[in-house]
């Protein structure tokens, strides 16, 4: 199905993105190979003015992910119109089996670009560059990634064919009984939720605590909860909090909540949930850097600006979330 | 420890290319805060290139200069930029006002990268007009106004950031024997007030002027004894 | 990176923009051309969708024809009786539908021989109608408002006389009308009882033109569709979504293909933009270096030229996008007439209304935008990268 229109955005998106890092990639050799702050030929101006191309470039190509991204569940959504059994993204999404797999690397692959854009922040913030070899390395290895990304996408498009019979969310979230295609269906739904806030009041625990006592390993320990947190977060709206959006007890799905019927909470949710979670790991990301020369001030404060950001977010985040899920245990709605 | 201080400094623009110029050779040179010094030299001398090192525009090929107590040889253009606003005060020969701005928002443009909101840029940019006797002309725009007054913005607009040194190229070069005393009379008033002043002219108006403490030499990239 | 700054920034943006107000009307005029095709394109086959979607709402889940040699024949009414015991048809309506030429005022009509009250909930659709009832009597027709405007009937009285496929004359009295808010599925219709159609098109007694088979449960549409293709191997069944699908299979194939010429359109307008962007006159040169002379950074400028095209951008999107919607729901994709002409089985008088979601908004931005800030990343840093020594002389 690539004679689609959604399709084509995609495939523009990539092709436009693949031409940034490949360019920005060009720049990264360059400096790898010939960078010489001592000198003042014109070579090392002209790369010194390449750099700042290679981070617009880069920051650009942040911005295309994202775009990507959503670009990519509405079309999903879309194409369950045509694909047999699909009622949202979840069915065609399984309809191959690169559809997930498409997905995952794109979210990934926002949160790989934030990185290199928090690293060249540190690094442009001291004279000698500090983080400059180790930044330009990681750009190279965006690339590899990037056309990873395309070519799951591609293949996706490539083997949908509207006449593939598909499972939906239905099926292939529903927690009874005796489904051949259960997903989740270990976990119970009560403990999950026990456990979601738990892991957020941990989050809250550990970011107060870093402020006040910044310590290493708590940094860390809070980095791991944070990749905790988002796992335990995305299994807790599919299985729990996006049946009290829908009103429906049997109906879960991390998709449709993104849909206009429900006035598209789903991208307040995740527009929450993604940067808060980014912040709280870039913090703990940085740390190895921090016995460079001159980054120890830089990067504590962009460590307790990450932390109280990703604080905020949660907050944010728990409140969309936790929205519908309350009001249905305050009022005690019908279902 | 002088203000401006210049040890060993050459500038060769397109090095290790067919079109290799060697702008200044072996400089050295101290300039103490609060002095008024004249930097004397034909055209294609290095004088400009010089003033450019001076302004931290550009570092040195090789050498040691510091400006304000900084040395800046080889820093990159980002932290040049941050020393250069902070330190440097520059009138242009062709004043270098954009026309389609207003007098007011020219005097204002350096403030505006250093987040000052538009009330605080008003305000301090309109004392300055006031200072200079300018506030009259502070919403035309720029390209409506005569060349002595075109100065005077751009002096306000040099001095907006409080700088310690103030560096006028040629400035007298498209002014009158009466306006070039009256800017003059600024300057003198400006060193008196604690700022450290350079002047790059051969305009005898400048040289010969009784504020100008010292007169520096420049030809073929090296400074001669004055 | 503090708010502050980039408001300072985003400031002198517009006020840059304003100051240079000819040259940004006119990439905004042309960047919105290029917005306002592509989005009434995609208006358009959205709307379409949306009115395929409405006509098959009152259609049945499955029809039933009669094939012979390939092609569709009458069915004989027979052909319910073998459809008993089948679990889950709630209903078997036979229907004639058929088509109408009216050699004088060139026109189509479509013309439906029906018992609507057999219908599940057929008694509701007599709401549709301004008078009479949607059960015409022998010798009576409703009608919907473009027949009447056509064939110029008095609003008392009107008789309806049509040919016969031997030239014989059919005379019907017009008993009712539908009303104009239903007009998306009945304008061009005339409304009988199926003895009456069946003698206009001179169908044998005891045949219809196909059969409507209603069903209870839609999960079990496929199922029952497929035992009806077994025990009536001689007749095409069509379930509804197949119909949908084959719709939407086809607007979607034409939406890319539309995409595909839009593309060209697209990249002509980039190389448009660079040219614009990168062919930086003297002035705006001067312009960058004494801005760097006086403290700017090259991030700065950087960041000048993204509000800059981020603002151009928003502008045009705003304004194509407008128009396109004006253009798709008030004047009915005039532009796109000669295209659109392949759809008009659906309906001759098309009423678009693209209901909008953010997915369709999305979609447009994301065709157009980002080639547009794509191509003008390399021309700002260019500009962003003269020296501030080019201010000195």
């Amino acid at each position: 199905m690539l004679l689609n229109p959604w399709s084509i955005a995609l495939c523009l998106i990539s092709v436009l993105a693949l031409c940034l890092i490949a360019a920005a990639g060009r720049t990264a050799l360059n400096v790898l190979r010939y960078w010489d702050p001592a000198s003042d030929s014109n070579r090392q101006i002209r790369l010194e003015n390449e750099t700042w191309l290679a981070s617009t470039l880069v920051q650009n190509a942040m911005g295309l992910q994202v775009v990507s991204l959503i670009l990519f569940t509405l079309a999903a959504d879309k194409f369950s119109a045509v694909i047999n059994g699909a009622m949202c993204a979840t069915g065609s999404l399984l309809a191959n089996q690169y559809g997930m797999p498409a997905l995952y690397i794109k979210l990934a692959g926002v949160f790989l670009y934030g990185f290199w854009i928090v690293l060249h922040k540190l690094d442009i913030s001291r004279e000698d560059y500090p983080l400059l070899r180790l930044k330009f390395i990681y750009l190279l290895i965006l690339l590899p990634f990037l056309l990873g990304d395309i070519t799951l996408q591609t293949l996706y498009l490539l083997n949908l064919h509207p006449n593939i019979i598909t499972s939906c969310c239905a099926v292939v979230y529903s927690s009874g009984q005796g489904g051949g295609m259960n997903l989740l269906g270990s976990l119970n739904g009560s403990t999950l939720v026990i456990m979601f806030y738990a892991a957020g009041m941990l989050l809250y625990a550990l970011g107060l605590v870093n402020r006040k006592w910044p310590s290493r390993s708590i940094m860390f320990a809070d980095g791991l909860l944070w990749l905790l947190f988002l796992w335990l977060a995305l299994v807790s709206i599919t299985v729990v909090f996006s049946s009290y959006v829908y009103a429906m007890p049997y109906h879960h799905c991390p998709f449709c909540i993104l849909k206009p019927q429900y006035y598209y909470i789903g991208y307040l949710i995740y527009l929450t949930l993604f940067p808060a979670v980014f912040f709280g790991l870039a913090a703990p990301a940085v740390e190895p850097f921090r016995h460079r020369a001159g980054l120890e001030t830089v990067i504590a404060a962009f460590q307790r600006r990450a932390g109280w950001l990703s604080l905020v977010l949660l907050t944010l985040f728990m409140i969309t979330v936790s929205w519908h899920y309350v009001l249905y245990k305050l009022l005690g709605g019908q279902t | 420890m002088p203000l401006i201080e210049l040890k060993d400094v050459c500038k060769i623009y397109n090095r290790n290319l067919p079109n290799e110029v060697v702008a200044l050779r072996h400089i050295n040179l101290e300039i103490a805060a609060g002095a008024m010094v004249c930097l004397q030299g034909a055209s294609g001398s290095g004088k400009s290139t010089l003033l450019s090192i001076i302004g931290c525009i550009f570092p040195p090929s090789s050498g040691r200069a510091a400006i304000a107590g900084r040395p800046l040889s080889r820093l990159p253009d980002r932290f040049m930029t941050i020393h250069r606003r902070r330190n440097i005060g520059f009138i242009f020969q062709q004043f270098n006002i954009l026309p389609d701005l207003t007098v007011l928002e020219n005097v204002g443009l350096p403030l505006m990268p250093l987040g000052v909101p538009p009330a605080e840029r008003q305000a301090r940019a309109m004392s300055l007009l006031k200072m200079l006797e300018m506030e009259h002309r502070a919403d035309f725009p720029a390209r409506q106004i005569s060349g002595g007054q075109l100065q005077r913005v751009a002096i306000a607009r040099a001095l907006i950031n409080d700088p310690p040194i103030i560096l006028a190229d040629e400035p007298t070069a498209h002014l009158d024997r009466e306006l070039s005393l009256g800017f003059m009379k600024i300057m003198d008033d400006l060193r008196r007030a604690g700022k450290t002043i350079i002047l790059a002219s051969h305009d005898h108006l400048i040289t010969e002027h009784p504020a100008v403490e010292r007169i520096i030499g420049i030809e073929d990239g090296r400074i001669h004894a004055a | 990176m503090s708010l502050a700054k980039q408001l300072n920034i985003l400031d002198y943006a517009l006020q840059g923009l304003w100051r240079r107000r000819l040259k940004t009307g006119g990439i905004v005029i042309i960047f919105s051309a290029v917005i306002f095709l592509a989005a009434s394109f995609q208006f358009t086959i959205k709307a379409l969708n949306n009115l395929v979607d409405q006509d098959l709402q009152a259609t049945p889940e499955i029809i039933i024809q009669k094939m012979s040699a390939g092609r569709q024949e009458s069915i004989p009414l027979d052909y319910i009786k073998k459809l008993k015991g089948i679990w889950g048809i709630r209903r078997v309506v036979p229907r004639i539908w058929g088509y109408y030429f009216d050699a004088t005022t060139k026109a189509n009509y479509t013309v439906i021989g029906l018992n609507y009250k057999k219908m599940p909930m057929g008694g509701l659709l007599d709401k549709a109608l301004i008078k009479g009832s949607l059960l015409p009597g022998s010798g009576e027709a409703l009608v919907g408002t473009g027949v009447k405007e056509a064939l110029r009937l008095p609003a008392k009285g009107a008789m309806l006389s049509l040919f016969r496929p031997d030239y014989s004359l059919k005379a019907l009295k017009v008993s009712g009308e539908f009303m104009p808010s239903t007009d998306i599925l009945t304008t061009d219709t005339i409304l009988m009882n199926l003895a009456d159609s069946r003698d206009l098109f001179g169908i044998k007694p005891g045949l219809v033109t196909d059969l409507c088979v209603y069903v209870a449960n839609p999960r079990e549409v496929t199922t029952i569709a497929r035992k009806i293709a077994a025990r009536l191997p001689d007749t095409r069944v069509v379930p509804k979504s197949q119909i949908k699908e084959t719709y939407r299979e086809v607007f979607g194939w034409r939406g890319g293909f539309a995409s595909i010429c839009l593309l060209t359109a697209i990249a002509a307008f980039i190389i448009f933009a660079w040219d614009k962007a990168s062919g930086m006159n003297p002035d705006e040169k001067r312009e960058v270096a004494i801005l760097k002379v006086i403290g700017w950074q090259t991030a700065d400028i950087l960041g000048l030229r993204f509000y800059e095209g981020f603002i151009v951008s928003f502008m045009s999107f705003l304004l194509g996008c407008s128009l396109a919607y004006a253009h798709v729901s008030f004047m009915g994709a005039g532009l796109f007439r000669p295209i659109l002409t392949g759809w008009s089985v659906i309906h001759p008088e098309m009423v678009l209304r693209p209901g909008l979601e953010f997915s369709d908004i999305f979609l447009i931005f994301s065709l157009v935008v980002p080639p547009y800030m794509a191509a003008t990343i390399v021309p700002a840093w260019r500009s962003a990268i003269i020296p501030p020594d080019a201010a000195v002389n």
